[in-house]
């Protein structure tokens, strides 16, 4: 028996995957608590990338844990092409088919125990596949991320380079035929030739297969390259989010600003002469009143610190673009927000 | 007016290193480098190509029992390899010191950070407990943590990565050295703090005028803080020169390749120009050019033999037949 395909029940215009005020403490003790995801909002379109940035802390990775429903949100549902995920409709396990994850170390995410093979077949299996049929899946699949199944299909996962193994979490993570590939920091480990080769792989097989990918990295070159739209996190929640060469070219929020000026320049005739923040990212227990990026924000004024800015249509006739800083919200008390009339 | 002949900071004559186990790794095969007083020589490489080790001969940290070294290697007039162990010692700090990727292990858990500084300044300079602990302070100030003389009792895992990282390059500097070796030092930090951390180093190497060895596999990172660059592959050196040229003029494939894989501008849709394969093992020493299985212009002389060394101007060789070739056709 082989797995069935999944239709597109929901119709093109469906988000394959919306996330509504998805929140995730972690409960620390003695009444502390780290608030790594709080209230996120966001859509995956069907078909395409959606790259996520941030640093330590931001919640990027738990993000993509709750989206995997490797751990449960808090707060908050998701629904998957229009079906709310663990519903009566579509249940975890038939969710977790259709949508997989590929993680940073490629390492620790094989069984050292198995074959390459008998890990890209193990999934399948489970859900009601007969081991022949899976271990041919899994020679065809080694073949299309470009490793020859018959030198590779018997190694263990010791005897691949990191290149390689990454290239079996990707087959491996294909082996359920899903619809959403979750890629959290998937290259990052990787030198960058080899990154280069695997960046390439994910480009082709998105075409092949038809896939939809939530692209989390801290690397501002990689995340422009592979998505459409870019989602920026800092301290749990969405600051900005847009299509990738507007936000790139026109950063609204002055956090996507600074990390976007925090890249080296690549010029030797225009090195950066200024650092855009002092400071560290500022750990998620007991974030800031307001706007969590106040204190280290220049251009901070008193309602930043008392009131939450909402994640506002800004800068696009569309509303494909969206950032949640005062400075975008009409008649927010910030001297530089734009006035009512002019909005209305 | 007559010159002086600058004599370089650190020469490393046709340095190899194997490490003999099981398998004998050829780590490094014949490096040549030179960097000048207060100069800043950018190493560029990925895993395995010999960057780190060739920067932790130059302070001798490789294990003695089981490391085969070779060739010279000269800091500010020493014959590295030959210190007796007090002479060791003694250089080590004084002269060339180094700071490391992951500061929570380079720095001791159970002491202070003052501590850890006013020991190193102890060692170095014969003063006294109190005064090395000004010294550690002024140390603190001069890389720039906020509120230094509290830090000054902190221990490391009361700060945060940024300042941890500060405090590692405070003690590296405590005992003035003329050489600063960096090994990744901003690779496990965040964007925004990396970007910090990369002007400080910068500007202190500047004002304290130390020359600076900068291992990284980053290429941004590498023309942020260098003067020179030297790319290193299957542990040799295959292009060096300034900043400029290997950034606006590459000539060897790697170095090509390095920058196409570096995504800086890629659009998307494009296609990357990605390297094909991996690094080689390096259990044998290279009897020809080590890059060939991956080159899309190898001929039959780069398996046949050493690829030569090709002079392109004053401190700009490329070790390429391509560089060769053209040379002659130009002439």
């Amino acid at each position: 028996m082989a797995l069935e395909t999944h239709p597109d029940r929901g119709g093109p215009g469906t988000p394959l995957l919306q996330a509504k005020t998805l929140t995730k403490h972690f409960p620390l003790g003695g009444g502390a608590v780290v608030r790594a995801v709080d209230g996120v909002d966001f859509a995956v379109m069907k078909g395409e990338t959606l790259g996520v940035v941030g640093e330590s802390g931001c919640g990027k990775s738990t993000t993509a844990r709750v989206v995997m429903q490797l751990i449960p949100q808090d707060k908050g549902e998701m629904l998957f092409d229009g079906e709310i995920v663990g519903g009566k409709d579509l249940t975890l396990k038939e969710y977790r088919r259709q949508a997989q994850m590929v993680f940073q170390d490629s390492y620790a995410s094989l069984n050292p125990r198995l074959t390459i093979e008998d890990s890209i077949a193990f999934g399948p299996t489970v859900h009601g596949v007969s081991k022949a049929a899976a271990i041919l899946r899994a020679r065809d699949l080694l073949q299309r991320v470009g490793l020859d199944p018959a030198r590779f299909a018997a190694r263990y996962p010791h005897e691949l380079s990191g290149g390689q193994r990454q290239r079996v979490n990707i087959a491996r993570a294909l082996a359920l035929g899903p619809r959403l590939v979750i890629l959290d920091e998937a290259v990052s480990a990787l030198d960058k030739s080899v990154e280069a080769q695997v960046l390439n792989l994910l480009a082709d097989l998105r075409e092949e297969f038809g896939l939809t990918y939530i692209f989390i990295s801290h690397d501002l070159n990689v995340v422009r390259f592979i998505s459409d739209r870019v989602m920026v996190m800092y301290l749990g929640e969405v600051v900005e989010i847009g299509p990738v060469e507007e936000l790139y070219n026109d950063p609204r929020h002055p956090y996507t600003k600074a990390l976007l000026s925090a890249m080296p320049s690549m010029d030797p005739d225009n090195r950066t002469m200024e650092a855009p923040l002092t400071g560290d990212p500022p750990n998620p227990i007991n974030p800031p009143e307001g706007c969590r990026f106040h204190p280290r924000c220049p251009q901070a004024q008193t309602v930043c610190s008392k009131v939450k800015p909402a994640l506002v249509v800004t800068a696009s006739e569309d509303g494909t673009r969206r950032a949640a800083c005062h400075m975008e919200i009409p008649g927010s008390g910030h001297s530089r927000a734009p006035s009512l009339e002019a909005a209305a | 007016m007559s010159t002086l002949v600058a004599q370089p900071l650190v020469a490393i004559e046709n340095l190899t290193v194997r490490f003999r186990g099981a398998q004998t790794v050829h780590a490094v095969n014949g490096v040549s480098l030179t960097l000048e007083p207060g100069k800043v020589l950018g190493i560029l490489g990925e895993s395995g190509s010999g960057k780190s080790v060739t920067l932790k001969t130059l302070l001798r940290l490789l294990p003695e029992s089981r490391t085969d070294i070779g060739g010279s290697v000269r800091v500010d007039g020493r014959d590295v390899l030959a210190l007796n162990p007090q002479d060791l010692s003694d250089y080590r700090g004084a002269v060339t010191s180094m700071i490391f990727q992951d500061p929570a292990l380079a720095l001791d858990p159970v002491y202070t950070v003052g501590e850890q500084i006013a020991e190193a300044i102890i060692r170095h300079e014969k003063i006294g407990r109190k005064a090395a602990m000004a010294r550690a302070l002024e140390l603190l100030e001069l890389v720039r943590i906020p509120s230094p003389a509290r830090r000054l009792k902190a221990y490391p895992h009361e700060m945060s990565g940024g300042m941890r990282q500060r405090a590692m390059i405070a003690l590296a500097l405590a005992a003035r050295p003329k050489l600063l070796l960096a090994d990744e030092p901003t690779t496990a930090l965040d964007a925004t703090v990396q970007i910090q951390i990369l002007l400080l180093l910068r500007q202190l190497q500047r004002d304290l005028n130390m020359g600076m060895l900068f291992v990284t596999h980053d290429i941004g990172v590498a023309v942020e803080v260098s003067d020179r660059l030297a790319v290193m592959y299957a542990g040799q050196i295959v292009e060096t020169g300034t900043v400029r040229e290997l950034i606006r003029d590459p000539q060897h494939p790697y170095t090509k390749g390095l920058l196409a894989a570096n995504l800086h501008g890629a659009k998307k849709g494009e296609r990357l120009e990605a390297i094909p394969g991996a690094p080689p093992a390096l259990t044998e020493p290279p009897n020809a050019c080590s890059f060939a299985p991956r080159c899309k212009f190898v001929q039959e002389r780069c398996r046949a033999a050493l690829p030569p060394a090709v002079q392109l101007g004053e401190g700009r060789v490329v070790r390429c037949v391509l560089a060769e070739q053209a040379l002659v056709a130009a002439a």
